[in-house]
């Protein structure tokens, strides 16, 4: 095979993501893709946990319906995932020995024909390594060497976690993986029916996470300040920003709650530097206020939204796409502000470079909507392409003639006024979360709130324009289009391959400005477009209501497939929900 | 060439004056424009950020650098303001509601951050824009239109509370005397560290004008024989129940401050590693 999924399921101590991240780097190092799904319960320590790693020679869009090739250190462990574990037929399976369970009450559905082996990981490692915490090295051995992944690249990617810290730790760790691969080798030499026959590049890759990535891509675009307060799935981004930001000039404050966060944030962008917040939907309900003030005030910001399964607490380690709403409508008010979706790994990166661009450009508040799926997972990545778009933009300040009779909110064209920074002289103005006069004094007048309405609105215009950015996917000329927004494009994309290969007519299309939408280029998308399905992880639809409610130009047969977040979109959902449209129109084409 | 001698009138502002007559906050605003014009701090580098209530639209009135933001959050986004320019001055300002009441939490961790900013608190004991509900710091027993019975709590004691927490600067100023206040917020903002000032500045609207007879009778101010540095004297000044005490209550100093504790992170940060650029961090990555 030339694209492998592979899972590893078991209790939080067995060390199933540390061997999960060893494996996708090691297919870093060999120039292959990897992707891999965290996957854990509520518990902070002992909890279950998996790790559902793909691997291929091609481009990877999804995590993979189907495992291939499962490693169970305990069935009960497993059960827990039994939602998001798919064994393909023919998969094979490996289960810790230790583990009492009999073999007729696996959790396996016995016509799958799955070839099941009995490996003792855990005497293995207490045994003969003495180290019980080992099991999950002695299993990536064995993982390795059944599956033909690059044993050097696991190797050296725990020496590169342990080799200068704790050198001890990293050679027992080896001795257990070359362990495992000793007891394949005794006890399996003919292998399984598994292989991955993909090779390589040879041109390492970069492995990454989507909360990783969405902070490095602000770092890169000079965020100063960053403020947060702990929440899942969006903590990584505060512990990544309070690592490096100090190295490069900047500075992160963990705030006493998420107003704090969000409301530091403006002060800093107010005082004239770049500035971000980042939460998940609950601490951004609570971020909603400060942010018409953001909005009111016409001050750069940039807030992260690594959404969650809701409402309230909901699933808080599993994903979803429906603070759509609250993103687009949240806030009293009539509130501009951009959202824009990231897609994968590598979009969250460029997104939170647009977002500090579109910022600045345009004195707005923009909210990134990433999630769980998109966070919480990592990708191998090229290293070339994170910085091939030049998007990074310092504070556009207000030029010496603007100082004469400062006008920190003058009425122009572009609806974008001077913004002075303290300590320009003659630049000092008052601004408030008041509607307000050209130079910030506080109003109560009805027609000067119209006329500011007017002038805040008539940056939106231009920002579909400029940042209104659609991905477009599958054969050009179809009559059937799937829209999708954000993490769904994974899946949708695979899905569009999947039938074009069955021989239907279908595109994607996915915008990566969700507000304002750029309609020009949904409508240059949409042309020809007779019926089209739009798919989202929200219960309630909420991407088709929008779409609805805010764009004209949909196809007059618009359908929507929309189920609830925690369970990943898979393509063969997705499939079918194509094939199911597919009906009538666009017959594949004799040659 | 000699740098011009500012005076209060380089703080005036045109923003037209919404207080009624005889509003206590006329008082603070005089003694913060002319606390400035003795700081000498040029308008550009001075930064006024207030709450919601009747004493937060003090940010307009003052020439400078002025925001007046939403209800409670004067302090985080002070803080953030201060943490990005160090170099600036930064004054944060409102009423009992918004620093005692909705933006609680922020008081007690600005405190323990320890930003150096200046906080005036426009100490009225009732919500006044909103027009005459309880406050925070509302005597038991008072009558106000949200409680009809009389106020059934007691009221907060933010200097006890300030100085339990380890506020580094602790005063507290009467609207009445706006020379002793001016002289508070300049001691205040060459504190290095948060600068705490409550003031005592009646409502005459919805407590009537005898509040300010209430601190001309009861305020003491304190002398010599009063030690800052002592939080045992300190401690027992803010727990006197009759009498008003007016001065600096408290003030320690040496405590790291906000924007120091990160300037030492970014040292500390580059010591260790140093960046060309941000590019160069993909090698974690790798």
């Amino acid at each position: 095979m030339r694209d492998v999924t592979l899972a590893i399921a078991g209790s939080g101590g067995d060390g199933v993501i540390t061997a999960g991240d060893f494996i996708v780097q090691a297919a870093a190092r060999k120039g292959l893709n990897a992707f891999m799904l965290k996957s854990y319960g509520p518990q902070i320590r002992g909890g279950e946990s998996s790790a559902r790693i793909r691997i291929s020679d091609q481009p990877i869009y999804s995590q993979g319906d189907f495992v291939d090739f499962l490693v169970v250190f305990s069935w009960k462990d497993f059960v827990r995932f039994i939602d998001e574990i798919q064994l393909r037929k023919g998969a094979v399976v490996l289960y810790d020995e230790a583990d009492t369970t009999p073999p007729e009450e696996f959790p396996i559905d016995k016509d799958l024909g799955v070839e099941l082996i009995a490996v003792p990981f855990k005497k293995m490692a207490s045994e003969e390594i003495k180290v019980p915490l080992t099991k999950n090295m002695v299993a990536l051995g064995v993982i390795a060497e059944l599956l033909h992944l690059p044993l050097d690249g696991i190797k050296d990617a725990v020496m590169k976690k342990f080799g200068k810290r704790k050198p001890e730790a990293a050679q027992v760790n080896i001795e257990a993986i070359d362990l495992g691969k000793k007891w394949v080798d005794d006890n399996l030499p003919d292998g399984t029916q598994i292989v991955l026959e993909a090779e390589g590049t040879g041109e390492p890759k970069l492995v990454m996470t989507g909360d990783d990535a969405v902070a490095y891509g602000a770092l890169h675009a000079g965020v100063k300040v960053f403020a947060g307060y702990p929440i899942t799935p969006a903590s990584p981004i505060l512990e990544f920003l309070s690592k490096w930001l100090p190295h490069f000039g900047g500075a992160v404050v963990q705030t006493e709650d998420e107003i704090a966060a969000i409301t530091y944030a403006i002060g800093a962008s107010w005082a004239g530097k770049q500035a971000m917040t980042a939460s998940s939907g609950p601490g951004i309900a609570l971020k909603l206020e400060a942010l018409g003030l953001a909005a009111i005030a016409e001050i750069p910001l940039v807030v992260v939204n690594v959404q969650r399964v809701g409402p309230s607490t909901g699933i808080p380690s599993k994903s979803e796409q429906a603070d759509l709403f609250q993103a687009v409508g949240g806030t009293p008010g009539d509130v501009p502000r951009v959202v824009l979706a990231p897609s994968d790994v590598e979009d969250n990166f460029q997104v939170a470079v647009e977002a500090f661009y579109l910022a600045e450009k345009y004195q707005i508040p923009v909210i990134i909507l990433s999630d769980q799926f998109l966070g919480e997972r990592s990708e191998t990545i090229d290293p070339e392409i994170l910085f091939a778009r030049k998007r990074v933009i310092a504070r556009q300040l207000a030029k010496p003639s603007d100082l004469k009779d400062y006008k920190r909110y003058k009425l122009t064209d572009t609806g974008v006024s001077p913004m002075t920074v303290p300590g320009m002289k003659g630049g000092q103005y008052i601004t408030s979360g008041l509607e307000h006069h050209e130079d910030g004094r506080p109003t109560s007048s009805g027609t000067l709130h119209q006329i500011m309405s007017e002038k805040r609105e008539r940056k939106m215009p231009l920002i579909a324009e400029e940042s209104g950015f659609v991905r477009i996917y599958g054969d050009e000329d179809a009559e059937l289009a799937v829209l999708a927004w954000g993490s769904s494009k994974g899946a949708v994309r695979e899905a569009i391959e999947k039938a074009r290969e069955e021989g239907i007519k279908v595109k994607a299309i996915v915008p990566q400005l969700i507000y304002p939408i750029p309609e020009k280029k949904l409508d240059a998308a949409l042309k020809g477009v007779k019926r089209a399905v739009v798919i989202e992880l929200s219960f309630g639809a909420q991407f088709y209501r929008y779409l609805r409610a805010y764009y004209d130009g949909l196809p007059k047969e618009t359908y929507s497939y929309a189920r609830s977040g925690a369970n990943p979109l898979l393509v063969s959902e997705v499939l079918e929900a194509i094939k199911q449209h597919a009906g009538g129109m666009d017959a594949p084409q004799e040659a | 060439m000699e740098p011009v001698k500012l005076t209060a009138k380089d703080y005036k502002t045109s923003v037209p004056i919404v207080w009624c007559p005889g509003c206590g906050d006329f008082g603070v605003l005089n003694a913060m424009q002319q606390a400035a014009a003795e700081l000498a701090v040029p308008p550009e580098n001075l930064m006024v950020v207030s709450g919601i209530g009747c004493s937060s639209r003090i940010a307009g009135y003052v020439n400078a650098f002025g925001f007046n933001t939403i209800h409670g959050r004067a302090l985080p986004i002070a803080s953030g303001a201060k943490l990005a320019r160090p170099e600036m001055t930064v004054w944060a300002a409102g009423g009992d509601g918004d620093g005692y009441s909705i933006g609680t939490n922020h008081f007690v961790h600005t405190i323990r951050r320890n930003a150096d900013i200046t906080y005036i608190v426009m100490d009225n004991h009732i919500y006044g824009l909103t027009k005459g509900q309880v406050s925070p710091t509302t005597p038991h027993g008072d009558y106000t239109k949200s409680t009809p019975m009389g106020n059934p709590d007691r009221p907060l004691n933010p200097l006890a509370l300030a100085l339990e927490l380890g506020a580094t600067f602790i005063a507290q100023g009467f609207s009445g005397n706006v020379k002793h206040l001016r002289d508070l917020i300049v001691k205040g903002t060459q504190h290095k560290g948060f600068s705490f000032i409550n003031v005592k500045s009646p409502c005459v609207t919805f407590r009537g004008r005898q509040e300010f007879n209430v601190v001309r009778e009861h305020g003491v101010y304190l002398d010599e024989s009063h030690d800052p540095t002592d939080w045992n004297q300190a401690h027992e000044v803010t727990q006197w129940k009759e009498k008003i005490p007016l001065g600096v209550i408290y003030q320690i100093h040496g405590v790291p401050t906000l924007d120091q504790i990160a300037d030492d992170l970014r040292h500390k940060a580059q010591e260790k590693q140093q960046f060309k650029s941000s590019k160069d961090l993909l090698e974690i990555f790798r």
